[in-house]
């Protein structure tokens, strides 16, 4: 169903949010090479439970993404960020 | 042919001092004998792990950045394996990433003279200067 204005000269009404368009991070700082020994910034692409945020969530782009997730592997075999921890909070 | 490497490994917390310069001297001593370069050492020192590896909590981090030969690497991985004292290590060839990296750089820095280029066109001052410019041509005409 369509939301009517409440002047009712029925056009539907508009919908007052912006999108901020996503970006590569590390494009942006102009990064070439993601290092695995930064673990702090590799924090930033793991969820809570260990896991790696796709690219349409954190909008990396493809080069930088494929260098992520070789990254954040290199980085947990070398236990430097976790492989997977259970959800706490419950 | 030499080639860039990065060998990084984890010491046990237990290790002294003295044990860990002979696994860093002896390491670097291979690799000077092969006529490599030895371009940094980086030492953590001790750092808490994220999750323990034979049930040592903490590790003893060093990274070596290097220029050797390949056969050397494989050797020194032999060696690595061998070592009780060292919990984990790893290795990375960094030449064809380089080469891609200096790629990326050149085009960033192409598409950043293309946005010069376009912005100066579109510049309000610019835009006005080429104006007056233009007057003064007609002016000059009409004299």
């Amino acid at each position: 169903m369509q939301t009517r204005s409440s002047s009712g000269d029925g056009k539907p009404q508009k919908k007052y949010y912006s999108v901020r368009k996503k970006y590569c991070a590390f494009c942006k700082d102009k990064i070439t090479l993601v290092d695995y020994k930064n673990y702090k910034n590799l924090e930033n692409y793991i969820s809570e439970t260990g896991r790696m945020f796709p690219a349409r969530v954190s909008g990396t782009c493809a080069y930088h993404q494929k260098q992520l997730s070789k990254a954040i592997k290199r980085a947990r075999q070398m236990a430097l960020i976790k492989f997977s921890e259970e959800k706490r909070g419950y | 042919m030499n080639s860039k490497y990065e060998i990084g490994f984890i010491i046990t917390p237990d290790a002294n001092e003295e044990d860990v310069k002979k696994i860093v001297e002896s390491i670097s001593g291979t690799i000077k004998k092969a006529k490599g370069v030895i371009a940094n050492i980086d030492e953590w020192g001790r750092k808490k792990m994220a999750y323990p590896i034979k049930k040592n909590a903490e590790g003893y981090y060093v990274f070596i950045q290097t220029e050797v030969d390949g056969a050397v690497i494989a050797d020194l991985e032999r060696r690595l394996k061998q070592m009780e004292k060292v919990l984990r290590f790893i290795t990375l060839r960094l030449d064809d990433k380089l080469k891609k990296a200096n790629k990326l750089t050149k085009r960033w820095t192409k598409i950043e003279q293309f946005r010069k280029k376009s912005q100066y066109g579109h510049e309000e001052g610019k835009e006005g200067t080429d104006a007056v410019v233009k007057e003064e041509e007609t002016y000059a005409d009409e004299k």
